[in-house]
């Protein structure tokens, strides 16, 4: 009974994010567009509750619903970017946008077919969930502490190119 | 619980929307958002990893994703703020400075 739960949510939310996808690649107009982008930020943090990634979950929300998405919202209304509503929207590019998508799909098909990735068996179930905060946390001050400083730096470096390439022209 | 395929395909499937939204779309915030709906496409492929393999290192994989994806978006905000100051109501079309 809990199984069969957890499989409907799981493909509820699979198609609720599928079809904000769509919706957020398709509207028109770009608010509409963020606001269906937010939906699927949320129904994929809902995928990464049902897959035991709880930590995973809530950096979803924060930092991708709250922070990046307000971030891309605040750019829209600052810039009053013309609207696409007027020429046609996937000009004059969409039959390769429809091969790259078509050659994607073969390619994941045709290596699903091979199978040349072993998608290993799970290695044991005992211990605390691999998606607990103290499980993550140790791992990311230990063994992975330099990828972890190294990320740091880049979102120093992002910070500060950004300021850069935005900054106006005073003296010019 | 969770069928890691159906998890991989669903993940396929947002890369391959997301994608197509890149190269369709003419806005180039909404091309960046494109961009982000690819990232999360894979965060969802590695937590499906993580799970089956019992496993905590693909989630801090994605952890690292999600990083990159706020840098990418400060710089790539910050180039469309530039471009929009010196030539307003640009158009990706127009952008050919840089074509050989």
């Amino acid at each position: 009974m809990a199984l069969l739960a957890g499989q409907s949510v799981f493909y509820y939310l699979a198609a609720a994010s599928i079809a904000s996808a769509i919706l957020a690649v398709t509207r028109a107009n770009p608010v509409h567009s963020m606001l269906w982008v937010l939906a699927l930020f949320i129904h994929v943090a809902g995928i990464f509750l049902l897959v035991g990634a709880e930590f995973l979950a809530a950096v979803q929300i924060i930092v991708y619903a709250g922070a990046i998405l307000v971030f891309y919202l605040f750019f829209l209304m600052l810039l009053d970017l013309p609207s696409e509503s007027v020429g046609r929207r996937f000009g004059a590019h969409w039959p390769l946008c429809a091969a790259a998508g078509i050659i994607f799909v073969a390619l994941a098909w045709r290596a699903q077919l091979t199978g040349f990735v072993p998608i290993a068996q799970p290695v044991s179930s005992e211990g605390p969930s691999p998606g607990s905060l103290a499980v993550i946390g140790t791992a990311l001050f230990t063994e992975f502490a330099l990828p972890f400083e190294i990320a740091s730096l880049i979102l120093l470096a992002a910070i500060v190119g950004a300021v850069v390439v935005a900054k106006r022209e005073t003296d010019a | 619980m969770v069928p890691v395929g159906a998890c991989l395909g669903l993940s396929a499937v947002l890369f391959g929307i997301g994608l197509a939204g890149f190269l369709g779309r003419r806005n180039v915030i909404l091309m960046l958002v494109s961009v982000e709906v690819m990232l999360n496409a894979v965060n969802v492929s590695l937590a499906a990893f993580s799970y089956n393999l019992h496993e905590s290192r693909g989630q801090i994989l994605a952890l690292f994703v999600i990083a990159v994806a706020a840098a990418e978006a400060a710089i790539g905000l910050g180039l469309v703020l530039a471009l929009t100051r010196n030539r307003p109501g640009i158009s990706v079309e127009q952008l050919t400075q840089l074509k050989w």
